[in-house]
């Protein structure tokens, strides 16, 4: 391995508690200046200065799908196939590229220019379809821009091809800034009224930030809606370990797209909530753990806390008060259950992203052991806005036990596909109204990204999005990824595409959702290619019910629920295929 | 302290978990995952209980217990669960006792016995995945793993030979060793800890296998390990009398000196016994070839020249080397001999090599 490249992975190591952290990004570096891949020689290499077995590093490499062992095309082209992609015309693209490239999903193009392949879920949901070339998204893609694309590429030039979207605030909190040019720099924040929060905070005393942020009820935005006030209450004190915050930055639920928001256009509002919160929780060293796929938006937030630093609102002594804190921008590599919190831990500590058994729990044992607190993007930025004006302000927005402004991303069957801003219990007509109005006839709508239970049309009509009401429906609300189905949509088309989903992205411990996830989805592959029988259906049911409550982790429930629910209000079109 | 385990009242000790409380007192808990080497893992799903006051299911083998604890290990959920996860483990058809090693030693065998499981409820296609055979010691077969992770836990952090590790995800997930070798072309050890604690078939001993002799037909006799001085408990199947393969003692395995752990020596090495080259009875070379001599004539002969040699050359002419295969009382006996009988510190021992 080159000199500066063991120089660069020695620097990254050196940055964090524990070494081994820099697996991934050692991994990363490599690839990319290895042409995108990195073989056995590399790997033990990488091993080595890591200080972890070939083995391990081996099963690190291959449990994340950006990672290659073998060379690709110059331009390996990644078509997200999943829900909000396949609802926006995606497989139209995929059978573009093969006739106009005239290779397979998966093949190499002849003369090694082009490889083709179709990826999960990239988070551009509202911009479907996407091809992701290398590490930069192309949105809103047709066979024209297709074209364009491929064009640009041929003559060596990733082009420009912006593709605007959709979004729209009545809150103003966590979008506020969202139109505003150059918003993600430290000037336009500042101009803004920026860090204020900060310095309010820091003339607190941390039990009285975390007082007020446990007052405000503020129901953790990633998808389960814990109150975080109430999270940070069970971190473990007097362990004589440090505290760290983590940002969950993992967005990966199919339908989501909503934390990517603020970090590209809004990056500081997330630095200020983590900077008062890590105060709050006694932290020194926080960590932003972001999606692979979000490279150029983790540049991003590079950039904010390097601006963040300059002007003192991070650092040994922030503005003084003697607060020291540093956020340390961790790359993903291509994992859902990353998602999950101590999934997401294990993969900062440079691990395969495999949930942990619970109890303990991070705020007692996480992050290399020490007490961790883990909080979505969308909660923590949601944190400045609660301190600069108090509980009482933020309580104002939303319902009772559901306060506050959320980001619900539409995607599908709507006209304008994109994140509005609105308070928590806004009807969902108000949602798809302000995202254009359904394309034909509603049929179906999976409000809270894939891993909720479908709902009809009817039990759709008059929901108010918020975390008890959609309860009370039989759903969640979970990340408030609003998926529009029309009537053109097939049910048991979404849920075969759904489960492959889930089967592709199961990390594989435990064997309900290991071989659940797989047996569900050779049971709906049977279904939907009309070899199946009647009694595959009942079994799809019979198994979607035992592994809900199974698992190790929450992912079985999160294929076995929307699977289940899928076929129960939907069976006659199931039926329909195997009779 | 006391719990409750399906009505009967069990005694239990704090640090215990619901699943050891539950084997200490006879109750069959299935865990395809736990180890008592190599702990909670909570893949397996298999040990799954109900408990009072506690909401779901919970692993037992995870579970610490508490005093007046109620749990329920067959209750419908609980058994639902269990005919789940064997259904799952089952559905590839990659199982069959009928001609596995492992049969009459196989977690998963017994727990789908105790279920009483007479088939899977289920197939699904499946292509299988070829038997490793790379590696002189051991048979490593994919296809049956059932993904618990002990041999990776024991690898890893138990013997620290760091080889296997589990590679990819979700279905496609499987146990390696290093870079996706084959075990011959790997840095494997051949030290077997991954088929000592393997609860199935997927890891098995190639000396059993080629003998065709499955672990119901042999008797297993407590040796200590004949190689060096550590002193490792042995468990010596025979059948006839005749070696066939040789796995760590696990009982107690905490108060042994290998822990139930093996080298390749004392896992591979024991067929020497049955070695038709062994001497049977001492050789004196006579006219340059060695012939079969009695004890006594032996004896007489090495006395002899013993006491020649002194008498020509003197005590320190003579060096004696003993052997690490020998007990401690016979390697005292030998040194006593030495010094005080010949007169000489010459004496050493193969360990030092």
């Amino acid at each position: 391995m080159r000199e500066e490249l063991i120089t660069t992975i020695e620097s990254i190591a050196a940055r964090y508690p524990d070494r081994r952290s820099a697996l991934l990004p050692a991994l990363h570096l490599v690839q990319r200046h290895n042409g995108g891949f990195v073989g056995s020689e590399d790997l033990a290499a990488v091993a080595e200065l890591i200080g972890v077995p070939v083995s391990e590093a081996y099963g690190v490499q291959t449990y994340y799908s950006m990672f290659q062992r073998k060379p690709l095309g110059r331009y390996h082209l990644q078509v997200d196939t999943n829900i909000p992609a396949m609802l926006a015309g995606a497989q139209t693209i995929v059978a573009h590229l093969e006739k106009v490239l005239g290779i397979k999903v998966g093949e190499t193009t002849p003369d090694g220019l082009f490889t083709l392949s179709t990826v999960e879920c990239l988070a551009s949901c509202g911009t479907c379809p996407v091809i992701q070339v290398n590490d930069r998204y192309f949105e809103s893609m047709t066979p024209e821009r297709t074209d364009a694309l491929l064009a640009s590429l041929r003559r060596g030039v990733m082009p420009d091809l912006p593709a605007p979207a959709h979004f729209g605030s009545t809150c103003n909190v966590l979008l506020a800034r969202r139109g505003t040019p150059n918003a993600a720099d430290i000037e336009v924040y500042l101009a803004d009224g920026g860090y204020k929060a900060l310095e309010k905070a820091l003339g607190m005393t941390p039990e009285a930030v975390a007082a007020e942020v446990k007052a405000s009820n503020v129901r953790g935005r990633g998808g389960a809606g814990f109150p975080a006030g109430v999270k940070w209450g069970f971190l473990a004190r007097g362990t004589g370990k440090p505290t760290y915050l983590v940002c969950n930055a993992d967005e990966g639920e199919p339908g989501t797209f909503k934390d990517r928001q603020i970090m590209e256009f809004d990056p500081h509002l997330l630095v200020e909530g983590m900077a008062i919160s890590a105060y709050a929780i006694g932290a020194n060293l926080a960590f932003i753990y972001i999606r692979g796929e979000f490279a150029w938006i983790a540049d991003i937030l590079e950039r904010a806390i390097e601006q963040a630093r300059a002007h003192g609102f991070l650092g040994t002594s922030i503005r003084g008060s003697g607060f020291a804190l540093d956020i340390i921008v961790h790359l993903g590599a291509g994992a859902y259950v990353c998602g999950e919190e101590t999934a997401l831990i294990e993969s900062l500590e440079g691990k395969r992203g495999n949930p942990r058994l619970k109890p303990p729990f991070p705020a007692v044992v996480g992050l290399y052991g020490s007490p961790t607190i883990v909080n979505n993007v969308e909660t923590l930025a949601s944190v400045p806005y609660i301190i600069e004006h108090g509980a009482a302000a933020f309580m104002r927005m939303g319902t009772a036990n559901n306060f506050g402004p959320k980001i619900f991303g539409i995607s599908g069957h709507v006209r304008r596909p994109g994140t509005y801003e609105y308070p928590l219990g806004t009807p969902l007509e108000t949602l798809i109204e302000a995202a254009g109005g359904v394309v034909g006839e509603l049929k179906a709508v999976i409000v809270g990204g894939l891993s909720v239970p479908i709902l009809t049309a009817r039990e759709a009509a008059g929901l108010a999005l918020d975390y008890d009401s959609c309860l009370k429906r039989g759903t969640m609300l979970g990340s408030g990824g609003i998926m529009v189905m029309n009537e053109t949509t097939s049910i048991p088309e979404v849920a075969l595409r759904a489960i492959r989903f889930y089967a592709h992205e199961s990390c594989g411990q435990c064997t309900p959702c290991r071989q659940g996830s797989h047996t569900v989805e050779k049971l709906l592959e049977r279904i939907v290619s009309g070899l199946g029988t009647p009694a595959d259906i009942d079994l799809v049911l019979q198994l979607c019910g035992r592994i809900k409550g199974s698992t190790l982790c929450p992912t079985g429930e999160a294929f076995a629920m929307p699977i289940e629910a899928m076929v129960t209000k939907f069976r006659a079109e199931f039926e329909a295929l195997v009779s | 302290m006391h719990l409750t385990i399906d009505g009967r009242v069990v005694d239990a000790v704090a640090g215990q978990t619901v699943l050891d409380a539950a084997r200490a007192a006879g109750i069959y808990i299935p865990a395809l995952c736990y180890h008592p080497k190599t702990g909670k893992a909570g893949r397996c799903r298999a040990c799954v209980v109900e408990v009072d006051g506690l909401r779901g299911l919970k692993e037992s083998c995870a579970l610490p217990v508490k005093d007046g604890m109620v749990v329920h290990t067959a209750t419908p959920k609980v058994m639902e669960t269990r005919r789940m996860v064997v259904d799952l483990l089952l559905a590839e058809g990659h199982h069959n006792c009928i001609s596995c090693q492992a049969n009459s030693s196989c977690e998963l065998q017994d727990m789908v016995y105790h279920l009483g499981v007479e088939r899977p409820s289920f197939l699904i296609e499946s292509e299988p995945t070829p038997q490793d055979l790379s590696s002189p010691g051991i048979m490593r077969e994919a296809d049956k793993c059932i993904h618990c992770g002990r041999c990776v836990e024991a690898c890893q952090n138990g013997v620290v030979n760091e080889v296997l590790a589990f590679a990819y995800r979700g279905s496609h997930a499987r146990v390696v060793c290093d870079d996706d070798l084959p075990m011959g072309d790997s840095t494997c050890v051949q030290c077997g800890e991954c088929v000592q604690v393997c609860p199935v078939g997927a890891l098995v001993l190639r000396q059993p296998r080629e003998q065709k002799i499955r672990p119901h037909e042999t008797t297993a006799t407590r040796i200590t390990c004949p190689y060096c001085g550590v002193g490792c408990q042995i468990d010596l199947h025979t059948r006839d009398n005749r070696y066939v393969f040789a796995m760590a003692h696990e009982n107690q395995w905490e108060r042994q000196p290998n822990k139930a752990m093996l080298c390749i020596k004392g896992r591979f090495g024991l067929d020497f016994v049955d070695s038709p080259d062994r001497l049977r009875t001492p050789l004196v070379r006579r006219d340059g070839e060695l012939v079969e001599a009695s004890w006594d004539e032996a004896l007489d002969l090495v006395a002899e020249r013993l006491k020649a040699a002194k008498e020509q050359h003197g005590a320190d002419s003579i060096g004696f080397f003993t052997s690490a295969k020998v007990s401690n009382e016979e390697n005292y006996a030998l040194g006593r001999f030495a010094r005080a009988v010949i007169g000489t510190n010459n004496i050493d021992h193969c360990a030092r090599l």
